[in-house]
């Protein structure tokens, strides 16, 4: 029987160690990409509130994001700035709900009280609870912020169809 | 002390000491490479890239709400930023001067309402049908609303049919105001 040697292709391995893969053009990526998408995660830090439009309101508003017309029941607060408070005496909200009496929230040390607000907002709530459209009137000299609390907590409160409105002042 | 090489010598007593030199190793970056996919892998989770370019602006004193909308799909936004001392318009943050402007200067006013008209019939222009107009307003909490709301007014009648506020997340403002309340 014949005996074959063995191969000489078996003693051609390569002799040298395997090679680390070359990893820096990948830091480099790396090192690129992440100062870059850390620029934009203050972005995501940002949220929104919307407002929804019937017509009639936001100032000539169209109509949008299923926002009623006149005939739905709505909730208005109105907040009432100094102006109105050295005319009137009286500084805050101004709740109506239809078919209740006015509810008149005043204002602490001249701060809205957005935690009475909040309760009020929850009693509606709970009497009504398929009632989702609430309009926001605000006064002039009203502060930005105040108007955002106000919106927020109707939101919270499940009045997601949030209109905004404001006394009849004309510029043109 | 005399030295003398050990082939180029004869006298085999003397030998030249050579140090041996270990082979530097390269420098291990395996785990400084999991950290950064791990921050990359985080980054791409919370970055977003919404049409409109929502970045924070440091002089502007956002309300905080504890609510948060989502920008429609279908939505392309143009953004109005308001400070105390001016108004920036468009993603490009055109200067429109001075919030004062908008209640007391007609041809500001006219200004802002053509750039946005310009604008809004852009977005309609280049998008599909079904894509809408949204207007972004990004204001200082201590601006009064009559500025907040002329450019909401000029934007309804320009054509945008949504309008959103830029504000920070904060689950927790009532909770504090009921704690100062109760001070």
């Amino acid at each position: 029987m014949a005996r074959y040697r063995p191969s000489e292709m078996r003693q051609q391995k390569a002799q040298t160690a395997p090679q680390e893969p070359n990893l820096v053009p990948i830091m480099n990526l790396f090192l690129t990409i992440i100062p870059f998408m850390l620029m934009f995660v203050v972005i995501s830090q940002v949220a929104l509130v919307a407002l929804n439009f019937s017509q009639g309101e936001g100032g000539g508003g169209s109509s949008g994001g299923g926002g009623g017309g006149a005939n739905i029941e709505k909730v208005e607060i109105i907040i009432l700035d100094s102006d109105y408070a050295k005319k009137n005496q009286f500084l805050g909200f101004e709740v109506r709900e239809p078919g209740m009496d006015t509810k008149m929230l005043p204002a602490v040390n001249e701060n809205y009280d957005f935690v009475a607000l909040d309760k009020q907002l929850k009693s509606i709530r709970d009497r009504k609870a398929d009632l989702i459209d609430i309009t926001v009137t605000v006064y002039p000299n009203v502060l930005y912020g105040d108007l955002m609390k106000t919106i927020d907590l109707s939101k919270a409160n499940g009045f997601t169809q949030v209109h905004y409105n404001r006394p009849v002042v004309n510029y043109y | 002390m005399q030295f003398k090489d050990s082939q180029s010598s004869s006298d085999k007593t003397f030998r030249r000491v050579r140090r041996k030199v270990e082979d530097v190793k390269g420098l291990s970056i395996t785990s400084l490479l999991d950290a950064l996919t791990i921050i990359l892998v985080f980054l791409i989770k919370n970055v977003s890239f919404d049409s409109v370019k929502l970045s924070s602006e440091k002089d502007i004193r956002y309300p905080t709400t504890i609510t948060n909308d989502l920008l429609r799909e279908k939505a392309e936004a143009t953004s109005v930023k308001v400070f105390t001392d001016k108004i920036l318009l468009g993603n490009e943050s055109l200067n429109f001067g001075n919030p004062r402007d908008l209640l007391e200067s007609p041809d500001k006013r006219k200004a802002i309402f053509q750039f946005l008209e310009m604008e809004a019939h852009a977005i309609y222009a280049n998008n599909p049908a079904d894509v809408e107009a949204c207007l972004v307003i990004q204001a200082d909490n201590f601006i009064p609303c009559s500025y907040i709301s002329e450019i909401i007014k000029i934007g309804t009648s320009v054509g945008y049919t949504h309008i959103y506020f830029a504000t920070l997340q904060d689950t927790d403002w009532l909770q504090k105001e009921t704690l100062a309340a109760a001070r």
